[in-house]
C-alpha cells in the first residue's frame, strides 16, 4: 500500500508494490494517468475493495468482506456490500475492482432470473455458479481484458454438502476448507487454518463466528485498505443469511506511547 | 522500477510436479496436490492428473488455469470422438491431438507441460511428453514441473540405468515392475518434497494396466482405488487405478 | 548472463561412517563453449580436509592460494593442524571480509575431526553464511539436480565404498542433466587412514 502524501486519493496501482514495500525515492507509478486516453479495459482496479474471508463449518459456510470501498489509499465509500447472494443456497465475496464486481453481480442476477424463467425446478448450486464464474473470469483474461476480482464462492450443495471455492482475475481456481484474498492471504489465512486444520470434526457456528470475528479484527488492525465494519455471510440448508454490519471491539491505548502511532507531533 | 508502461499478464505459475514411468504393460502417472502462487498455498488438494479414457491419463502442470481448460477441451474432443467413431482414441491418436490443440495456440500459449501416460493399441505402456507450444515424443519416463531438475536426474539413473554397469554378460532391464516403479515414485516425490517448497501435501499417484494383465500385483498396495470409466473393454479391459498418499505439508 | 554460469562446474560432498567424500566435474568453460576438461575444483587443505569451489574459475584458482596461505598462517601461529570445522569459519570469514564485492565462488568443505575421526561437511554461499550439514552439500550449475538425486540415493553411516559409489552416481547423474557441467569427475574418500582419489569415467558430451 502506498502511504506517501505525494499519492493521496490517487488510485492505487495494484499490479506493482501492493503493500508498499519500496523506499519513497524508488517508488513505483504508472507512467501516465489511468484516465489519459479513456479507459478502454481494465488495466489496473480503480475503486478497489480488499480482503475476502470464508471457511467451511457443519452445515454450512461462512464468508466475511468489510464495507469499504477504497479509491487508491482513499477511503471513498464505507457502506459496500461486497458479499453477494446468489440464488438461494451461494454467496459471492468479492475484492478488487469494485465496478467489475457490479458487472458479475449484474450477469450473476440475470443468470439466476433467465433460470427461473425455464421454471423446470432447477436451481443453480454453488458448484454451478462456481463454474459459471470461472469461465467468465478465464474468457476475460484469456481476452486480455480482465475483471479486476478475486471472488470467494460459498454455498451448501444440493446434497447438504459445503461448498468453498476462489476464482481471479486470471482464471485461477481453488477449492479449499478455508480461503482469504488479498492481505487476507497473509493475516487471516494462517488464523483459519489454524482453526480448521488437523481437527477431525468440522467448526461449529459458534466456533466459526469466533475464528471470522477474530480475523476480521486482525485484518482491521494491520490492513491499512480496511473498514471496522464488516458483514457476515452465512449459507446453510436453510438458505442464505446476510447479517447486518458489524463492529470489531479495538484497543489503541497502547499506540498512545508509541512515536508513529500517536498523536505526537515530534 | 523505471517509469515504462506495464501490462496486464494473463499468466502465473502454481508450482507443483508430475511425473510418468512405463512399464511393460502398465503406465503409471503422478502429481503432487499442492497447488501454490508465490509464497502462498493456496490449496493442499488441487488434482493435477486427470482421467481421460480407459486407457489414458494426462498430468497437466504450470498455469493451472490453463491446465484445467486444456484438459476440459481435451476431454471434450475426445467425448465427441467417441461419438463419432463409437470407439475410445487410441494413446497415439490422443497425444496428436494434444500436439494440435497445443500448437493452435501457438502465439498465445496454454502455459502448461502435459504429460499423457497410459496404454497403446499394441498393448505397450507409454508416456507421452509435451512441451508448451506441442513438441512431444514417447519416452519411457518424464518429470514435469518445479521439481523437474531434481527428479529427472535421479530417473535417469534409476530407470534408464544411466551411468549404471549391467551385470556381466547380461543387459539393463528394458521395463521395471509395478511395486519397484511405485516406490520410484514415491521416493522421487518424498525427495522433491524436502528440497522443493512448491512440492508437498499430496500425492496422487494413477495405475493404468494393460487389458488381460494379471493384476495380482496391486493388491500389495495400500489405498489403491478402482477409477470408474466406461469400460469399453469389459472385464478384461484396461483399467486405471489411482492411489493417494500424504506428503509433507511443510 | 550470470557471473555464476560464466565457467559452469559443480561440487558435492557427503558424510558417511567415519568417512567423507567430495567430488567434482571436470569442465571449464566460457559460458556454452568447453575450454578444457581438466579442471579439478577440490585441493587439499590439510591431510584429513578438502576444499571444492564451484562458481567463477578465477575465484576458484585464487581463493586456492588464498586458503593456502591463511592455513600455513595458522598452522605455524597455532602450531597444529587446522580442524575441519575452524577451517569452515576461516573460509566463511574470509569471503565476509568481501561482503560488499564478493568472491563468485560458492566453496563445499569435507574433513575428518582430529582424533575423534567425526565427519565434517559444510558448505557456504557466496558471502560465507555457513550451512552445516548432517548428510550432503552441493555447490555449483547442477545444485537442484544434486540436491534432487542426493535426496533420494543417500542414506546415514555409509562405508567408504558404499560412500564413494553413492557421491559418483549423484553426481554423474546430476552434471548429465546440466550443459555447463560434467565432462569427466573426480571423487575423494577421506578415510581416518588416507584419502582416496578417483578420476570417473564419464559422459563427455
Amino acid at each position: 500500500m502506498d502511504h506517501h502524501p505525494t499519492n493521496w486519493g490517487r488510485p492505487r496501482d495494484d499490479r506493482v508494490d501492493p503493500y508498499g514495500t519500496f523506499p519513497i525515492h524508488a517508488r513505483p507509478r504508472p507512467a501516465k494517468d489511468v484516465f489519459a486516453d479513456g479507459v478502454q479495459r481494465t488495466q489496473q482496479p480503480i475503486v478497489t475493495g480488499t480482503s475476502v474471508i470464508g471457511l467451511k463449518y457443519s452445515g454450512g459456510v461462512m464468508l466475511a468482506a468489510d464495507n469499504l470501498a477504497s479509491y487508491g489509499s482513499l477511503a471513498r465509500y464505507k457502506d459496500v456490500q461486497r458479499l453477494h447472494p446468489v440464488g438461494t443456497s451461494t454467496v459471492v465475496g468479492a475484492g478488487g475492482d469494485m465496478s467489475d464486481f457490479q458487472h458479475l453481480q449484474h450477469m450473476l442476477d440475470s443468470l439466476v432470473t433467465e433460470e427461473f424463467t425455464y421454471d423446470d425446478g432447477n436451481k443453480l448450486g454453488p458448484t454451478e455458479i462456481y463454474e459459471y464464474l470461472s469461465r467468465v473470469m478465464y474468457g476475460r483474461r484469456s481476452k486480455m481484458d480482465p475483471l479486476w476480482n478475486a471472488l470467494v464462492v460459498g454455498g451448501v450443495k444440493p446434497n447438504g454438502e459445503s461448498f468453498l471455492g476462489y476464482v481471479d482475475l486470471l482464471g485461477t481456481t481453488y477449492q479449499s476448507p478455508t480461503i482469504a484474498t488479498g492481505f487476507g492471504a497473509y493475516i487471516a489465512q494462517p488464523l483459519l487454518r489454524n482453526a480448521v486444520d488437523e481437527r477431525p470434526d468440522p467448526l461449529s457456528e459458534e466456533e466459526a463466528v469466533k475464528v471470522i470475528q477474530q480475523c476480521m479484527k486482525a485484518l482491521f488492525y494491520r490492513d491499512a485498505r480496511s473498514l471496522n465494519k464488516y458483514q457476515i455471510a452465512k449459507v446453510t440448508s436453510e438458505g442464505v443469511t446476510i447479517s447486518d454490519p458489524l463492529e470489531a471491539p479495538t484497543v489503541w491505548g497502547f499506540a498512545e506511547g508509541i512515536r508513529g502511532y500517536g498523536a505526537q507531533t515530534q | 522500477m523505471s517509469a515504462q508502461e506495464r501490462r496486464f499478464n494473463p499468466y502465473t505459475e502454481n508450482g507443483g510436479t508430475i511425473l510418468a514411468i512405463a512399464g511393460q504393460d502398465f503406465t503409471v502417472i503422478a502429481g503432487d496436490t499442492r497447488q501454490s502462487e508465490g509464497y502462498n498455498i493456496q490449496t493442499r488438494y488441487a488434482p493435477k492428473v486427470f482421467r481421460l479414457t480407459d486407457k489414458a491419463v494426462l498430468a497437466v502442470n504450470g498455469f493451472a488455469a490453463d491446465g484445467n481448460m486444456f484438459v476440459q477441451k481435451v476431454q471434450q474432443r475426445l467425448e465427441w470422438y467417441q461419438h463419432a467413431h463409437n470407439k475410445e482414441m487410441p494413446l497415439r491418436a490422443i497425444a496428436r491431438l494434444i500436439q494440435t490443440m497445443l500448437y493452435a495456440k501457438r502465439f498465445f500459449p496454454y502455459y502448461v507441460y502435459n504429460i499423457l501416460g497410459g496404454i497403446e493399441d499394441d498393448g505397450s505402456g507409454a508416456v507421452y511428453s509435451f512441451d508448451p507450444v506441442g513438441s512431444y515424443e514417447r519416452e519411457a519416463c518424464r518429470a514435469a514441473g518445479a521439481a523437474q531438475s531434481l527428479v529427472q536426474p535421479f530417473l535417469d539413473n534409476q530407470i534408464y540405468f544411466k551411468n549404471q554397469l549391467p551385470p556381466s554378460g547380461g543387459a539393463h532391464p528394458k521395463h521395471l515392475p509395478l511395486k519397484e516403479v511405485l516406490s520410484l515414485v514415491i521416493d522421487s516425490f518424498t525427495g522433491a518434497t524436502e528440497r522443493h517448497i512448491e512440492v508437498g501435501d499430496g500425492l496422487e499417484i494413477y495405475i493404468v494396466t494393460a487389458s488381460k494383465r494379471p493384476n495380482a500385483d496391486l493388491e500389495a498396495i495400500a489405498n489403491l482405488k478402482q477409477v470408474p470409466g466406461g469400460f469399453i473393454g469389459g472385464e478384461d479391459g484396461e483399467k486405471i487405478y489411482v492411489v493417494r498418499r500424504e506428503l509433507k505439508k511443510d | 548472463m550470470s557471473i555464476m554460469e560464466y565457467n559452469g562446474g559443480s561440487v558435492v560432498a557427503m558424510a558417511g561412517k567415519d568417512c567423507v567424500a567430495i567430488a567434482s566435474d571436470l569442465r571449464l568453460g566460457n559460458q556454452a563453449l568447453t575450454i578444457a576438461t581438466n579442471f579439478e575444483k577440490v585441493f587439499p587443505v590439510t591431510e584429513r580436509i578438502m576444499l571444492g569451489m564451484a562458481g567463477l574459475a578465477t575465484d576458484v584458482l585464487t581463493l586456492r592460494d588464498r586458503f593456502r596461505f591463511r592455513v600455513n598462517m595458522y598452522t605455524i601461529k597455532e602450531e597444529r593442524e587446522i580442524e575441519p570445522e575452524t577451517f569452515a569459519h576461516l573460509v566463511s570469514s574470509t569471503l565476509y571480509e568481501r561482503r560488499f564485492g564478493p568472491y563468485f565462488i560458492e566453496p563445499v568443505i569435507a574433513g575428518l575431526g582430529k582424533g575423534t575421526n567425526k565427519p565434517f561437511i559444510a558448505s557456504t554461499d557466496v558471502i560465507g553464511c555457513i550451512n552445516f550439514a548432517k548428510d550432503f552439500v552441493v555447490a555449483g550449475t547442477a545444485t537442484d539436480k544434486l540436491f534432487g538425486v542426493a535426496e533420494s540415493l543417500w542414506e546415514p553411516d555409509l562405508e567408504p565404498e558404499d560412500l564413494f559409489e553413492t557421491i559418483s552416481q549423484t553426481l554423474m547423474n546430476a552434471v548429465d542433466r546440466d550443459a555447463f557441467s560434467g565432462w569427466g569427475a573426480v571423487v575423494h574418500i577421506i578415510t581416518p587412514e588416507k584419502v582416496i582419489t578417483r578420476h570417473l569415467k564419464a559422459r563427455m558430451d
